[in-house]
């Protein structure tokens, strides 16, 4: 009703505070809860078979039990875990290691920057199977994959960050004669460390998602095996379990790592 | 300028080409069978697009590919749009996009098999879901970003809902449609490939798993260059567009 009593537009008023008498984030809870409710309606109505859909209420009962299963949690919980974290690691070292070498060598720069800015273009996904007949369905593919998907992100956002510090400050430091590690670690890092985070934020990110993905196609074991495995013995209880497991899973590494790097985020401070 | 722009292309060519110097040596030194060389990888390539069935292949997964890019660009262009223009929808409705987005979709592609069936449908919407949720979410925010100086003066002018979209909006976010466009490009080819090689029966995802069930390395290091190269094209003619685009409607700040 307001808003046909004003005559300024709405799309320059200030947003409302609350719609309906709830604000936005209420709101959000409610499109959530709807979703899930109307999916766990839906499954229970007998419209689709059991065999292509459950009940929310069923996936989420099933993953929490499989968190007590030994089986699940060592050989595809703590294996995917393990993986992440080790192509994470080396995409972060890697990636900022390039990104510094590309800030420093004009030649390095030019050299690497077109592939960097194209990259998600191609589908480095193509070269899995590559990898798994020289290196075998084991680790090394996988890993080798998460931190060629990886890095990229890092690189491109560290390489930002390396280039933001003010020249002025890098004319101070050549008046001061500071060393090569003098300059990384009193100018360059400190300067570039928003932007690192922020790339290392979306390194996890892409790392889950190769690691997960890879497991998921080709591989003996794994969080995204588990869910490939359950779908084709037509076991829907354990795929739609695995599913929810993996999506918390991802949402969950994601938030703590946000939260977790924001805390040396000097932006932000 | 053009000279610039001569010397611009040595430092990535000579990367590229000690890359492939160093692959053909390693591989020339290993001299083993799951480790061709540059000049067998080429060979089979060439054979294999010789072959009508991988041509069928190719052709496929070009057709799926299209269809689902176009239709993520237009589905997440035009929702974001409308979703950007309410800022309280935009933050009820924006967390559960990002959430979404950030969870490793591919795990979710049985169920996309379980509800449409293995084929052209089930892989087509695979990759309309990878490119249309990171569209939507730059369309948000772009709209979100239009200059509120403009929004302000369509108001004084009393433009109307219509014409505030045509004449400032869309103007205002085809810069950030434009590189969207780019970005989706490569992300909703990853979701189609990953697609056909979970299950397939035909598209250049089948073929690099048939292959590896074969154990023909030089075939699948042919179809991953191929890949590539086929990616390549549309996406430096997308950031052509983008930078045409960007020159002629983006606002300076």
């Amino acid at each position: 009703m307001k808003a046909r009593s004003s005559v300024v537009p709405s799309y320059v008023r200030p947003a409302p505070r609350r719609v309906a008498g709830l604000p936005s984030p209420m709101w959000t809870l409610v499109l959530v809860a709807g979703l899930v409710a109307a999916l766990e309606l839906y499954a229970r109505s007998g419209a689709v078979s059991r065999l292509d859909l459950i009940p929310v209420s069923e996936m989420v009962v099933r993953s929490v039990e499989l968190l007590g299963e030994r089986d699940f949690v060592v050989d595809a919980l703590l294996r995917s875990v393990l993986l992440i974290c080790a192509s994470f690691a080396a995409s972060a070292v890697t990636g900022v290691a390039i990104a510094y070498a590309m800030a420093r060598s004009r030649w390095v720069h030019r050299a690497v920057k077109p592939y960097v800015n194209v990259f998600y273009a191609l589908p480095v996904f193509a070269l899995y199977p590559v990898m798994v007949v020289m290196f075998g369905t084991g680790v090394v593919p996988i890993i080798l994959l998460a931190t060629l998907f990886s890095v990229v992100i890092v690189i491109s956002h560290a390489l930002v960050g390396f280039e933001s510090a003010p020249p002025i400050v890098t004319k101070l430091a050549r008046s001061l004669e500071m060393t090569r590690t003098q300059q990384l670690r009193k100018i360059l890092l400190p300067s570039a460390l928003p932007d690192i985070l922020a790339g290392l934020k979306l390194g996890l990110a892409y790392a889950i998602i190769a690691v997960l993905a890879t497991e998921f196609i080709l591989a003996t074991t794994g969080l995204g095996q588990v869910v490939n495995r359950a779908y084709n013995n037509f076991d829907t209880v354990d795929m739609y379990a695995g599913i929810v497991f993996v999506s918390v899973f991802a949402l969950l590494a994601n938030l703590a790592l946000g939260a977790a790097l924001s805390a040396f985020d000097w932006r932000r401070r | 300028m053009s000279a610039r722009r001569g010397t611009a292309w040595i430092p990535p060519l000579v990367l590229a080409a000690a890359l492939v110097v160093v692959w053909a040596v390693t591989a020339a030194l290993a001299d083993s069978a799951v480790y061709p060389g540059p000049g067998e990888a080429m060979a089979s390539l060439w054979s294999d697009l010789g072959d009508p069935r991988f041509l069928g292949s190719v052709a496929d997964t070009a057709r799926v590919l299209l269809l689902s890019y176009v239709a993520a660009i237009a589905v997440g262009a035009v929702t974001g749009m409308v979703l950007g223009l309410s800022a309280f929808w935009s933050r009820a409705v924006l967390p559960v996009v990002y959430a979404l987005n950030s969870v490793p979709k591919i795990v979710l592609y049985p169920v996309f098999l379980l509800m449409l069936g293995i084929g052209d449908l089930s892989r087509g919407a695979f990759a309309f879901v990878s490119g249309v949720l990171p569209m939507f979410l730059i369309m948000v925010e772009a709209t979100a970003g239009v200059s509120r100086l403009h929004l302000k003066m369509s108001a004084a002018l009393g433009l109307s809902r219509w014409s505030l979209l045509r004449r400032i909006v869309v103007p205002g976010v085809l810069p950030s449609l434009a590189s969207g466009m780019r970005l989706c490009f490569g992300l909703t080819l990853i979701g189609l490939l990953l697609a056909e090689m979970f299950s397939g029966s035909s598209g250049l995802g089948y073929e690099l798993l048939r292959n590896l069930s074969l154990a023909r390395v030089e075939n699948i290091i042919g179809q991953v260059v191929l890949t590539g190269v086929l990616a390549l094209l549309p996406t430096l003619a997308l950031q052509q567009l983008e930078s045409r685009i960007r020159n002629r409607y983006e606002v300076a700040t």
